[in-house]
Order: C-alpha cells, then sequence, then structure tokens
C-alpha cells in the first residue's frame, strides 16, 4: 500500500506540474520524463550445482521505473531530480531518490562549475550514464564489482575546473563524497555509528576530435576511502576510460568504448567479513592489488539498429582468485527515436573461485519506452 | 628632436588594435549571413555541418568549446536546436549573449494551435523553424543580427550596417531573378521528405502535397510509402524534395514506382558542393528545382 500511495502523490505532483494544453511554451515548470524498464529472461545457471544445466522459465521482470524532473534554477544553476522504482518487485519495492543535485554552471570564479547533491560521480566513462543509456541489458562486471550494482553514485560536493589546454577540451572534476556509496561495492554495512567516512573522486578528461565525423574522449579518474569502517582499511581506485565514436551519417554510427579499473587495498577481512588468517591460522591484514576491465563495440546503422558486442574480465575487490569472464552479444531496435526500444542480448560468463569454476548463459529481451522530454545525447 | 620626431610618428601611425567580435552560428547559413555584415570584424564558426541533420546534434565537448571563446551564439531558435543548453551550459562562459533569430520571423508557419504531443511525432510546438528558407525572411533576420552586433562593437556601426546594405542589394536582386525563374511552375506540387520546405514553397508558391515521413521526425513507414505512391500516381506530383542527409530508400521506391524524380535539395550551406554561401545555396535550390519541373 505504501508503494501506491507514493506513486498516487508523486503522480498528483506530475499532473501539478504538466502544463496545460496549449500553455506548454509559457510555463516554467521543469522538464519531466518517465523512463520504464522490463525484462524477459532466462539463464541457465540456476540448477548447476544439481549437475543439471538447463535454462529456467523465462521470466518477464520489472526493471525500474525513472521518473526525472530537470530545469533551471536561475541564471547560473539547474537542478536534477531522478526518482527510481526499483525491480523486479513492482509491489514490493518503494521509491527512492537516485540522483538529486543542483549543478552552479556559471558565474564561478575560473570559469569553475560546482555541484552539489545525491548523483553519479564522474568516475571513468559509464559510471555516468543511466542503465537505460547503455547499448546492452547487464552491467559491466568490473563495474559491478567494484563499484557495485549501483554504481558510484553518494552524496557530495563536486568542483570542475577547464585547464588551459587551447582549443582541447581539457578538464579536471574533484569530488568530496559522503563514503555512502562504499557499502554497495563492498557489502561491508557500517554499523559504528561514526562520523562520515568521506571518500574523494577525481576524473581527468581529454577530448579530442579526429577528422570531421570522429572523436575521441580520454579518461582517467581516481577514487578512495575507507572500505573497512572497524579497521579503517583504505582503499584506492584507478580508472583508464576512452570512447571513440566515428559517425559519418545520421543512419550510421561505429562506438567502440573500454575501460580498466585497478584497485588497491590493505584489508583484514574477505567480502563476507571472515577474517584473513595466514597458514599458523592467526589473523593478518593483507595488501590486494587487482583488476577488472571491459570493452564494448556499438555499430549503429539505419539509424534504428545497432548491434555489438562485449568483453568483460575482472576480479574480485577482495581476491584476485575470484574472477569473471564475459562475452555478451546485444542487439537493439528503437524503432522510433529512443521514445520505444527493444534489445536483446546474450551473455556467456564463466566466474572462477578457489571452490571451482562455472560457466552460465544468459539470454534476455529488454522492453524500455520514454516518455516526456528526449535531451540530445551527451558524447 | 630626431628621437622626439620618431615618437611623434609613431604615435601617430599607431592605432589600438580592435578586437575582433567572436561569433559562433548554430548553422553554417547563419555563419555565411554574420560574415557578410561583420565582414573582417567578426570571427565567425558554426556548429552544424550543412549536410548534418540540425535536428540530431550530439553534444560534444569540442563544441562547447567553440562556445567558451565566443561573444555571440547565433541560433535560428523555435527549437530546431534541443541540443543548444546542453552546449550553452557547458560553455562555462557566463559572458556568452545568445540571439534567436526567430525573433525577426513576423509570419511563423505551422504553429500547433491545439495540444501537442508525442502521437504528432516530433512536432515544433513554436511551429515550423525552417524559415531561413525564404529568402524574403533575411532582411529581418540581419535587422536582428546588425543590432546585436551593434551593441557589441558599437565602432564599427558604419561598416555593419554598409555592409548590410549591400548584401540585402545584391539579394533582392537575386530574388528577383529566382521569383522569375521559378513564375512558370507556381502551383506544381511536390514531396518533401521532412517539413524543412514549407517557407521554401510559400515563397515559390509551390504545394507541398505530403511528407515521406509519415509524421515529423518518424521514419518512413511501407504504408505511408504505398499510399505517397498511390498520391503521386493520381496528383500529377512532379518531384521529391530529400536533403543530403536523408536515406533515399523511400523516396526511391516512390520513384520508381511512379516515374517522378527525386531532388538532392540542401537546407544549409556546404549541404552540397555548389552551396559554398547562402545565396549560391538558394542558387542552387531555385535551378535545381526549377531543372526538374521543367523536364
Amino acid at each position: 500500500m505504501l508503494y501506491r500511495a507514493r506513486l498516487i502523490v508523486l503522480l498528483g505532483l506530475t499532473l501539478c506540474l504538466s502544463p496545460p494544453p496549449g500553455r506548454g511554451q509559457l510555463t516554467l515548470n521543469p522538464d519531466i520524463s518517465v523512463i520504464s524498464r522490463f525484462l524477459l529472461s532466462t539463464e541457465d545457471g540456476s540448477r548447476l550445482e544439481e549437475g543439471v544445466r538447463q535454462f529456467s522459465q523465462v521470466d518477464f521482470a520489472f526493471q525500474e521505473l525513472e521518473i526525472a524532473l530537470q530545469g533551471y534554477l536561475n541564471p547560473y544553476a539547474r537542478a536534477d531530480l531522478f526518482l527510481t522504482l526499483p525491480g523486479p518487485e513492482l509491489e514490493g519495492s518503494s521509491l527512492g531518490v537516485e540522483e538529486v543535485y543542483a549543478s552552479l554552471l556559471r558565474g564561478l570564479p575560473l570559469d569553475l562549475t560546482a555541484r552539489f547533491g545525491k548523483y553519479r560521480a564522474e568516475f571513468g566513462k559509464i559510471n555516468r550514464q543511466h542503465p537505460h543509456m547503455w547499448p546492452f541489458i547487464t552491467q559491466p562486471l568490473s563495474q559491478e564489482h567494484f563499484l557495485g550494482e549501483e554504481g558510484l553514485n553518494d552524496l557530495g560536493i563536486s568542483l570542475s575546473i577547464l585547464l588551459p589546454t587551447g582549443d582541447l577540451y581539457t578538464s579536471l572534476t574533484a569530488d568530496i563524497l559522503r563514503g555512502g556509496s562504499i557499502g554497495e561495492a563492498t557489502g561491508i554495512e557500517d554499523t559504528t555509528d561514526g562520523a562520515p567516512l568521506y571518500a574523494n573522486s577525481a576524473r581527468l578528461m581529454a577530448f579530442f576530435p579526429v577528422g570531421d565525423d570522429a572523436d575521441l574522449e580520454l579518461g582517467l579518474s581516481g577514487y578512495t576511502g575507507i572500505h573497512d569502517p572497524y579497521e579503517r582499511d583504505r582503499f584506492w581506485y584507478a580508472n583508464l576510460d576512452f570512447k571513440y565514436k566515428y559517425r559519418p551519417s545520421t543512419y550510421t554510427a561505429l562506438t567502440v568504448q573500454g575501460e580498466y579499473l585497478l584497485n588497491w587495498r590493505t584489508a583484514s577481512k574477505d567480502r563476507e567479513f571472515t577474517p584473513f588468517l595466514n597458514p599458523a591460522g592467526e589473523a593478518e591484514r593483507r595488501s590486494i592489488t587487482s583488476s577488472g576491465l571491459y570493452l564494448y563495440l556499438d555499430y549503429q546503422f539505419l539509424r534504428i539498429f545497432s548491434v555489438g558486442g562485449r568483453y568483460d574480465w575482472s576480479q574480485a575487490p577482495y581476491s584476485t582468485e575470484d574472477r569473471a569472464e564475459a562475452g555478451t552479444l546485444f542487439f537493439t531496435y528503437f524503432p522510433v527515436e529512443e521514445s520505444l526500444g527493444i534489445r536483446l542480448q546474450y551473455q556467456h560468463t564463466r566466474t572462477e573461485s578457489p571452490d571451482g569454476r562455472r560457466g552460465v548463459n544468459f539470454i534476455g529481451l529488454q522492453l524500455l519506452f520514454s516518455l516526456g522530454v528526449h535531451k540530445a545525447h551527451p558524447f | 628632436m630626431r628621437f622626439l620626431t620618431l615618437i611623434l610618428a609613431a604615435l601617430t601611425l599607431w592605432t589600438p588594435a580592435r578586437a575582433t567580435v567572436r561569433v559562433v552560428t548554430t548553422l553554417t547559413d547563419l555563419a555565411d549571413l554574420v560574415g557578410q555584415i561583420g565582414g573582417d570584424r567578426v570571427e565567425v564558426d558554426y556548429i552544424v555541418r550543412g549536410d548534418q541533420n540540425p535536428h540530431f546534434i550530439e553534444v560534444k565537448p569540442s563544441y562547447m568549446m567553440k562556445l567558451k571563446r565566443a561573444d555571440l551564439f547565433v541560433m535560428i531558435g523555435m527549437e530546431l536546436e534541443l541540443w543548444a543548453p546542453q552546449l550553452i551550459d557547458g560553455s562555462r562562459n557566463a559572458q556568452l549573449q545568445v540571439l534567436d533569430l526567430s525573433t525577426a520571423i513576423a509570419e511563423k508557419l505551422e504553429v500547433p494551435t491545439t495540444r501537442v504531443d508525442r502521437s504528432q511525432g516530433d512536432v515544433h510546438r513554436f511551429g515550423n523553424p525552417h524559415y531561413w528558407l525564404d529568402p524574403r525572411n533575411v532582411p529581418a533576420m540581419l535587422e536582428v543580427l546588425l543590432q546585436e552586433l551593434i551593441r557589441i562593437a558599437p565602432e564599427d556601426e558604419a561598416l555593419f550596417r554598409a555592409n548590410r546594405d549591400r548584401y540585402l542589394e545584391e539579394l533582392r536582386a537575386s530574388v528577383a531573378r529566382w521569383e522569375s525563374l521559378m513564375k512558370p511552375f507556381a502551383g506544381g506540387k511536390i514531396i518533401t521528405f521532412h517539413r524543412s520546405w514549407s517557407y521554401f514553397a510559400r515563397w515559390l508558391s509551390l504545394t507541398v502535397v505530403d511528407q515521406v515521413e509519415p509524421k515529423p521526425g518518424i521514419p518512413p513507414s511501407p504504408s505511408h510509402t504505398a499510399a505517397l505512391i498511390d498520391l503521386v500516381r493520381t496528383g500529377s506530383i512532379r518531384a521529391i524534395v530529400v536533403e543530403p542527409f536523408y536515406d533515399l530508400s523511400a523516396p526511391e521506391r516512390i520513384a520508381r514506382e511512379t516515374g517522378t524524380t527525386i531532388v538532392r535539395l540542401s537546407t544549409s550551406v556546404g549541404g552540397v558542393d555548389e552551396a559554398v554561401d547562402y545565396r549560391s545555396l538558394m542558387e542552387y535550390n531555385v535551378t535545381t528545382l526549377a531543372g526538374v519541373l521543367r523536364q
């Protein structure tokens, strides 16, 4: 009942903000959009423990509903609010705030821009994108393992500056984050009731036009914070990202994107909070270096179709022995711009740990729609 | 004494270098018009190449850099450039002046009078924005542009006015010639791919019977293409006008089935090799279409 009440309140709010017929251009209301994703999927890994490889019954699940309210606050600043109702339980899940932030776009010294609120931090390339913007259904393994399903999304304050590199667009963005996102990735819940365990992230980005029809973006990011609030152990991430896009016409585009994430941390417990022990059975603190990467290629043709593939390889934040590798093929059909979309994906994932190896095949068909304002896509 | 003379001579010859006005336009056509008025007192750049569809432009940091250095950003407006606010925000240029030339257009076409929603396709809420393809709108556009340039660089007012007057004189002569060339084809029926040619057609008294797109921005569908084939067979439609950035599959099917002619016209400077400035763009469009309608 609670979620229904919230939905009714939200719909009421949306209707109040919606301009009356014929007066859309006269209102000062924010832009409103609604994006919803559904997933039909099956996989053959659920009975592997019994020695049976069999595709499960196709499940039709609700993935996510996202409601965005976006607009200018004044001539210098704008605000963005993204509310989400996560799946797969439509009845039981509750509406949450995925992002809410204000951006100061102009008027600051040195042409700085600033942002405060809860937001997906500028760490790597894909972290800033909401999942419906990905050309595939599933999150890259390295992002899921090291940043968590929700990515690096935290309360924070961000400052960004353009570096004096002439005609080349080079920006440096630094964030002070509350550190609340770390638990998403580590699985360690902070029950110390202590002060916030602040984290920091930063990204240096350069954008290179390559001829008339192609562009290349390169990024170098860092992220550090306390991953174990009890031992106050720290982690350090470094991330290299690139995106190359060749668009010879409105109808055709080739995108190649990849990221490599490197993790250093000291830890006395693993992800399950089990203490590390040396051969003598004594507790020990370990220094762990692990990494992960993804690389994808997406080819858009006839404007409404795209087809591509992705390769994933990732270790785990607390172990180099837990590894996963995946190959993914995906196909997308957007019949009318991005208002309605169908995405088909096949993924084979192999995981390897001290307990053994397993391979799982996943087939998914995603259905999505987008209602409201369609903003131009950032590169 | 000789030293003093040299100093006086140097002071006489030296005049402080005047900064040029840095202008970025959304379309190449506007860049040409700005250059015609501003001459060497302006530096002009643009965002959308003539062979690109101005409705769908990706928000690139390199475009933001162009705006970061600009004094003035000139756009068509009427929501043609829905991507422009993101570029302006990303430019971090607090001094940037934005000029929407649609404010100069007295008679806008296809302004919705009822509620607009997505069931009507990508309909523009403020009306059809392709007004620059009627050269009779250019004087009003140049007047707004002139006032803005004078506001930014008042010391160059005389030059700007002289350039504007000279250009309009040349344009008027061209317009008279184009109208004369197209006069025999008044009332001629054409199909266009998108609703880009409404102002152009009104100017030359042509009738746009339908579009290849079933609704603005919606890709051609088999059923609509079949309906267009029937329409062309029964409606003495002489040409299908298609911009260089649109796919030819559906127009070619209609042309194959009906014998009508596809005409590649450009909405912007640089869309075809012949269109190196606004006047040559219109020259190319008018003479090419006249050539087809004459057949």
